[in-house]
């Protein structure tokens, strides 16, 4: 099980993700509300999986999961993204994150994709 | 699994209502000034939450619009400013459309229709309808129309 941060600048998308995650036994040690915060959390917290909003205040998602990713090249991150976000998908995953969830979000495909990346973190 | 959408209502309807009353603020001051960046990135930013918001909901009609929106801000953001006093109005346009939309939704009623001449508009070239066009906006008009099953 993990300890995930949520960064998502819409709480009605966080609590969705915690509501979908909570239930697998996984704990949600923090929530950004923006890119900046993203980032300063993961450095305090050091999560085993970051779920991040491509679009939010201050700091894009994919301004952040670069800076987290050049501090700690091994972050596990998953990219949130939405439809017509193609193109900054795959600047994200280029940039290191790991894979992405769409939304309108899906319990089953959120649940198997953080499956996915711990079980490939922990080859 | 199943999530509760009762509560994820209530959200939405809690968090795109500040959201539609800070587009409104955006376009205001895009009203003053139409390189205003940061009020361009806000009015995206909001456009991008209610879409995701309304098609976790099955709100077609408000996702589509939002989604709409997003895009023509997309083009905005790219060129750094509003480029006409038309594309303002239309999105203004939009603003009445999703005000509208979010109040059915918090009268237990479904979304109402979005009009394709409003979709049409938002496709169009970015320098804009002729104002004439956009002079008695009538964002949604005639019956209201369930949009979902």
């Amino acid at each position: 099980m993990a300890r995930v941060l949520i960064a998502d600048d819409a709480s009605f998308m966080r609590q969705m993700i915690r509501e979908i995650i909570e239930p697998e036994g996984h704990e949600v040690v923090g929530e950004a509300t923006n890119g900046i915060e993203a980032v300063d959390l993961y450095n305090e917290l050091l999560p085993d999986v970051v779920t991040m909003d491509i679009v939010m205040p201050k700091r894009s998602g994919i301004d952040a999961v670069k800076a987290i990713l050049a501090e700690h090249p091994t972050a596990c991150v998953v990219m949130c993204s939405a439809l017509g976000q193609e193109t900054l998908v795959m600047e994200a995953l280029q940039a290191g994150a790991r894979d992405f969830i769409v939304k309108p979000f899906k319990p089953d495909s959120v649940i198997s994709t953080i499956a996915k990346i711990l079980e490939k973190g922990n080859d | 699994m199943a999530l509760d959408m009762a509560k994820y209502r209530q959200i939405f309807l809690e968090e795109s209502t500040e959201h539609l009353a800070e587009i409104s603020r955006a376009l205001f001051d895009l009203e003053k000034e139409m390189s205003n960046t940061e009020a361009i990135d806000s009015l995206f930013r909001m456009a991008h939450s209610i879409k995701s918001m309304a098609a976790s909901l099955g709100y077609d009609s408000v996702a589509d619009l939002s989604h709409r929106m997003e895009d023509r801000m997309e083009g905005v953001r790219a060129d750094g400013r509003v480029r006409s006093q038309a594309e303002l109005a239309l999105l203004f346009r939009c603003l009445e459309s999703l005000e509208r939309m979010v109040a059915a939704v918090a009268k237990d009623e479904e979304p109402l229709r979005v009009d394709d001449e409003l979709l049409r508009l938002l496709a169009e070239d970015p320098s804009g309808p002729a104002p004439t066009e956009l002079a008695s906006p009538d964002p949604v008009g005639g019956e209201p129309k369930k949009v979902l099953a």
